[in-house]
């Protein structure tokens, strides 16, 4: 079952929009990212189109298991960013001063 | 010795890399927040030696040099693709002139670009509104996220002690020294203290009884979805137009664009504001026609944290003799984070700069008046 499991770890996506695996969190880890901020930035969690909707809570679990902090103490630091889904420049340049 | 660096971001964690270099071994980097949180993680990873100070140039010679040097011993990812200054107007292109003028004085070699060398260099710049360019092939790019890391991590391994989510409020001072910081999580005794806070540095040191001229600045960068590789330099900067509207694409494709808009100083990190993104886009769109069919996914904010004369402050913060600042540094913070990181620790070891120029840049030059002045400004 444990093996399993850990094979598992490297199909496992976590953040669709940038291919990023239970795994690929995992060894960030153990590399020494012990800041859930900088672990997100590092494997760039939430910054796709779908701005963090699916990776983050994921994400977050596996990095409060692994540090022993709990989840909500490891997500005060996370916003989300402005738009909330992505939009063609187009709609912005109308009628703008240059 | 104990050594206290309030400030973990890109300056702060240079600056213990290289006291440990030196062989201190009691070294301990503060942070109000997480590693890296201030301008550090929210700038763009450009960096250039065509500045229009010889301070400027100087000092970024030396920290790229230094970013070169460290690049396979950190397994820094940097490239050099230059920076393509674009003049609109041909009385710009004359100000360009005089300035590559400046800087073949201190061997950067910059250069004129007629509309088929800047065709040559993009191909997709609009050239029917442009006079020329001036670039600067020194110039370059790094993703500064992964750097950053790369950085945190070995200094941890070297034995710096970096301490997130301690904020320092006072530090109290014994005559002539520092003696503690007084933080919200308890107090930190050194001998030595060193404020990389950027703009925090002015409250910070403010404490001590000592003004620090620094302003932060609200920036408003935005980025696209990635796209294949589109454009060649490290960053195409639009000059004639105000604010310098500018625009680079990462290692991944997305495209960073920003400008220096007017804003409130001080104004809190998440003062959003929409009206930014057509401010940016709509000169960067004449240039780049392109821009205007790309989609938008993320936007954020930082500071510039700016002093009078749009250089950093570093060295002794008189009248203490165990304090120094390595603030102010106007937007150019990571680029010059390595010299930063030597000249703090020569400050501390052996009383002086390692490089003489940089003598130039202590607080005290406010106390007397004496601000750096821009020998080339541009247009």
């Amino acid at each position: 079952m444990g093996e399993a499991v850990k094979k598992l770890d490297n199909v496992v996506i976590i953040c669709r929009c940038n291919d990023v695996t239970v795994n690929d969190i995992k060894k960030a880890i153990e590399m020494g990212i012990d800041d859930f901020e900088l672990l997100r930035k590092y494997l760039r969690l939430g910054f796709g189109p779908c701005q963090g909707r699916s990776c983050i809570v994921l994400a977050a679990r596996i990095f409060a298991r692994a540090s022993g902090k709990k989840i909500d103490e490891v997500l005060s630091n996370y916003r989300v960013r402005p738009p909330i889904v992505p939009v063609s420049a187009r709609y912005f340049t109308r009628g703008a001063e240059a | 010795m104990r050594t206290l660096v309030v400030g973990a971001g890109i300056s702060g964690l240079f600056i213990a890399y290289e006291l440990v270099q030196h062989g201190l071994r009691d070294v301990t980097v503060v942070d109000a927040s997480y590693p890296g949180s201030g301008a550090t993680l929210r700038n763009l990873g450009c960096f250039r030696t065509s500045f229009t100070s010889p301070e400027h140039v100087v000092l970024l010679k030396e920290s790229i040099r230094r970013w070169l040097q460290l690049k396979d011993r950190l397994d820094f990812e940097i490239t050099q693709k230059g920076y393509l200054w674009v003049a609109r107007r041909p009385e710009t292109l004359e100000g360009f002139k005089k300035l590559v003028e400046f800087h073949h004085q201190f061997g950067v070699p910059t250069r004129i670009l007629s509309l088929d060398e800047v065709k040559e260099v993009e191909p997709r710049l609009n050239t029917k509104i442009v006079a020329g360019a001036m670039f600067d092939p020194t110039a370059g790019k790094m993703p500064i996220i992964e750097n950053f890391v790369k950085l945190y991590i070995e200094v941890k391994k070297l034995g710096v002690k970096v301490v997130p989510y301690t904020k320092v409020t006072k530090l109290v001072s014994r005559g002539s020294k520092i003696a503690a910081a007084e933080t919200s999580r308890g107090t930190i005794e050194a001998d030595v203290f060193v404020v990389a806070a950027a703009g925090d540095s002015r409250d910070i040191i403010a404490t001590a009884g000592v003004d620090v001229p620094i302003v932060d600045i609200p920036r408003h960068p935005y980025v696209t979805e990635p796209y294949a590789k589109t454009i060649n330099p490290a960053l195409i900067i639009d000059w004639d137009t105000p604010g310098s509207p500018h625009m680079t694409q990462t290692k991944l494709g997305s495209f960073i664009l920003a400008r220096d808009l007017e804003d409130v100083p001080r104004a809190p990190l998440h003062s959003e504001r929409v009206d930014a993104i057509p401010h940016i886009l709509k000169p960067l769109k004449e240039l780049l026609p392109f821009l205007s069919r790309v989609n938008i996914v993320r936007y954020w904010m930082g500071y510039y944290d700016m002093t009078p004369d749009h250089h950093p402050i570093y060295g002794p913060v008189a009248p203490y003799e165990n304090l120094y600042i390595a603030a102010g540094f106007s937007g150019h913070g990571m680029m010059m984070a390595p010299v930063t990181g030597k000249l703090i620790a020569s400050w501390i070891l052996d009383g002086k700069p390692y490089i003489d120029i940089a003598s130039n840049l202590t607080l005290e030059r406010f106390r007397v008046g004496r601000l750096v002045k821009e020998l080339a400004v541009i247009g």
